[in-house]
């Protein structure tokens, strides 16, 4: 009995002090102020990203520490400052989420707003979400035309959707002259967006059932009935990366795969709707850095973090990811570097900025790709009227933005 | 006196730590959740909630509608028809393993296991990927070899249904396997021995012996596999309604129409309201189980 006690009472001793390691101290210290960053990003640009940041040793010792369901872990820990990052390096879409939340800083706390005229318009609309601005953007990401020259010449890339799908008709480019992930949102709002509609207002109103964004589903249904049943992203890349398949729209994230199986990879612009006269125009993804309302109330923490943000204004850093893992830059002036210019992939997402739509960030959105996904199910798989399904989705949409609240 | 009293209070302490730790992983996020169940915590009130009272549970009974309600059919009879079969392939399974003379017995039962040593994400989405893809999978590869037009297995909601059932019952047939053969193990020869005297043959025996032997003994096993078949979400979520990977089939147990219809929502007050719901249906399902068990006992 007495050795039961003995191990209770240590087992408290043991346990107490580690409850103390939760608080923070927020006054002066010795040494470097250190900053942790979460990110959930490929080796290439975590290790240029950390390159740069180590340049502010010994005042600032950044640390950058790849997390693996960063989204959910923010919302758990976000606002306790033992346990959450001082920043995290992530895609814009999350951030209304996060603002609302209350767990978000501003970075216009931290940077001149005149330094911010040197972004890309379509970054800074990104990250702007109820006019404050919560991303310091380094690169973004959207979607490309890709085909391959051994089944889609030069000549025969089209200039519109009509000329796409008289390729995929025709039979000139094999059994799949184009294929893409036809059901999932991210994928179809290109099309959505080629004809005027959209998915989400900007007040977080659904337009599921608007009569755009019905003519759109209508149209691409035509093209879909000619791709494989599955449009899941390993059997749609893998098709086209084995060359059975002409041509298709993906992400930069597919090239280094697609080059490494030996295609001819041709990148070109996307082609417009023949009946609206606007290009087919993908979602963009803004990555950037996000500063923790933890580490902007932390007088010591946040004046490193202003030094953070300073230092990632530089374009070099863009340049140096543009060529470590073709990033297309948020600013400017990272595209005035000759060998940027010369980057095809980088320059056609440039270009493709210019009519790529940003996802949105408010907090609807979250319940939107689910609505949407089931909605493209619906039309493209089960074969249901386009309006009527339009309408159930605009029904359940608007029923899951209520319950939201 | 004093050393009962003395007896009971060592056990106690003894029995201390797991049940604290049981109380924590177990009871705690129970009642935390029924807690949460009666705030508006949700993004717009992350830290700021407050006790609203039973509204999330009045909203809650709106996601019970008649798209509930069919997903409730559909998880009972998923959850029937796998039981049956498992039952009835692993007791097939582990009788063989049991023949006497049986060679390589060891080969054949670490085979059998083998897809329990695998993680379940991995195993569906090979399923999914390997064997009923329409371009790659194996059994289009195998029809079209055969001259057959290639099929899609996870669009329809009888044939996705019929996949899931294959998919789940590969998964949880090492457990049942391994259960029935350690039941049978336990049943004395002797018995048998004085059954093939009388002239009882295979089924007889199975029948009149095996069965109401291992019963008692497979009896925790069942209880706990009819839950969580009940409560399944990832056989079917994976191979039919993961997020950019939906197949067309509308197929929908109790728990994929709650995720789709509250928890992608971030409203926490809101889906613990759908929770507890579901909490107490299986309260009730398990009480009901049980009182039928007692009474056919009796």
């Amino acid at each position: 009995m007495k050795r039961l006690w003995l191990a209770l009472a240590a087992a408290i001793f043991i346990i107490l002090p580690s409850c103390d390691s939760a608080v923070v101290p927020t006054g002066e210290q010795d040494g470097p102020v250190e900053l942790t960053i979460w990110h959930d990003k490929e080796e290439d640009v975590a290790a240029v990203l950390q390159e740069a940041l180590d340049r502010l040793q010994p005042g600032v010792a950044v640390r950058l520490e790849r997390k693996s369901g960063l989204t959910e872990a923010l919302k758990l820990v976000g606002n306790n400052p033992g346990a959450a990052p001082d920043l995290y390096f992530f895609a814009h879409d999350k951030m209304g989420v996060y603002a609302e939340m209350g767990i978000l800083a501003p970075i216009t706390g931290f940077v001149d707003a005149e330094d911010l005229n040197g972004f890309l318009p379509m970054t800074l609309e990104a990250v702007t979400y109820k006019g404050a601005i919560y991303q310091l953007p380094i690169y973004f990401e959207t979607l490309l035309f890709m085909y391959n020259r051994a089944l889609m010449n030069d000549s025969q890339v089209p200039a519109t959707t009509e000329d796409l799908y008289q390729f995929m008709a025709s039979g000139a480019g094999g059994r799949f002259g184009f294929i893409e992930q036809h059901s999932t949102a991210y994928y179809s709002a290109g099309w959505i967006h080629g004809f005027g509609g959209g998915i989400v207002a900007d007040d977080g109103t659904p337009l599921l059932n608007t009569p755009e964004t019905i003519a759109a589903l209508e149209y691409h249904l035509k093209f879909v009935k000619r791709m494989p049943g599955e449009g899941e992203y390993a059997t749609v890349n893998t098709l086209f990366r084995e060359g059975r398949a002409a041509s298709t729209i993906g992400g930069p994230w597919l090239i280094p795969a697609v080059r490494q199986s030996g295609i001819d990879l041709g990148l070109a612009k996307m082609p417009a709707v023949a009946e609206t006269g606007l290009p087919l125009a993908p979602y963009s993804g803004v990555q950037g850095l996000h500063v923790l309302r933890v580490a902007a109330e932390n007088p010591a923490k946040s004046a490193a973090v202003k030094e953070v943000l300073a230092l990632l204004l530089n374009p070099n850093l863009g340049i140096a990811m543009a060529k470590a893992s073709g990033c297309a830059p948020a600013l400017l002036t990272s595209y005035d570097d000759d060998e940027v210019k010369n980057d095809e992939m980088v320059m056609l997402m440039r270009e493709t900025a210019e009519s790529a739509v940003p996802m949105p960030n408010i907090p609807e959105m979250d319940v939107m790709w689910n609505v949407v996904g089931n909605l493209l199910a619906d039309v493209n798989m089960r074969g249901r009227d386009v309006s009527e399904a339009a309408a159930d989705a605009q029904k359940q949409a608007e029923a899951l933005i209520l319950a939201m609240r | 006196m004093g050393k009962r009293r003395y007896g009971a209070l060592y056990a106690w302490l003894a029995l201390a730590p797991a049940l604290a730790l049981i109380g924590l992983i177990v009871v705690f996020p129970i009642l935390y959740t029924g807690y949460i169940s009666l705030t508006n915590m949700n993004i717009y009130h992350w830290f700021t909630f407050r006790i609203i009272g039973l509204r999330n549970y009045i909203n809650a009974l709106f996601v019970f509608d008649s798209g509930f309600l069919s997903a409730l059919g559909v998880t009972a009879l998923w959850t029937a028809l796998n039981m049956v079969f498992q039952l009835t392939v692993a007791f097939v399974m582990a009788s063989l393993l049991n023949i006497e003379k049986l060679r390589y017995r060891k080969v054949y039962k670490t085979l059998l296991m083998f897809p329990w040593a695998m993680p379940g994400y991995v195993s569906i989405l090979l399923w999914r990927n390997g064997m009923f893809n329409s371009q790659f999978g194996l059994l289009n590869q195998w029809m079209e070899r055969l001259g057959l037009e290639p099929v899609r297995w996870l669009s329809g909601d009888v044939s996705a249904f019929l996949s899931s059932m294959f998919v789940n019952l590969w998964l949880a047939l090492p457990f049942m396997i391994l259960i029935m053969d350690g039941a049978l193990q336990s049943v004395d020869r002797s018995y048998y021995e004085s059954a093939v005297i009388e002239g009882a043959g295979w089924f007889k025996r199975s029948v009149s012996l095996t069965i109401p032997a291992i019963k008692p003994i497979i009896a925790p096993a069942v209880v706990i596999t009819l839950f969580t078949t009940f409560k399944q979400f990832d056989v079917i979520y994976l191979l039919t309604r993961q997020a950019g990977a939906r197949t067309g089939a509308n197929l929908h147990t109790v728990l994929t129409y709650a995720y789709e219809n509250a928890f992608v929502t971030n409203n926490y007050g809101f889906s613990s309201a759908v929770s507890m719901i579901l909490f107490f249906l299986l309260i009730g399902f398990s009480l009901t189980t049980k009182l039928r068990a007692r009474r056919a006992a009796q």
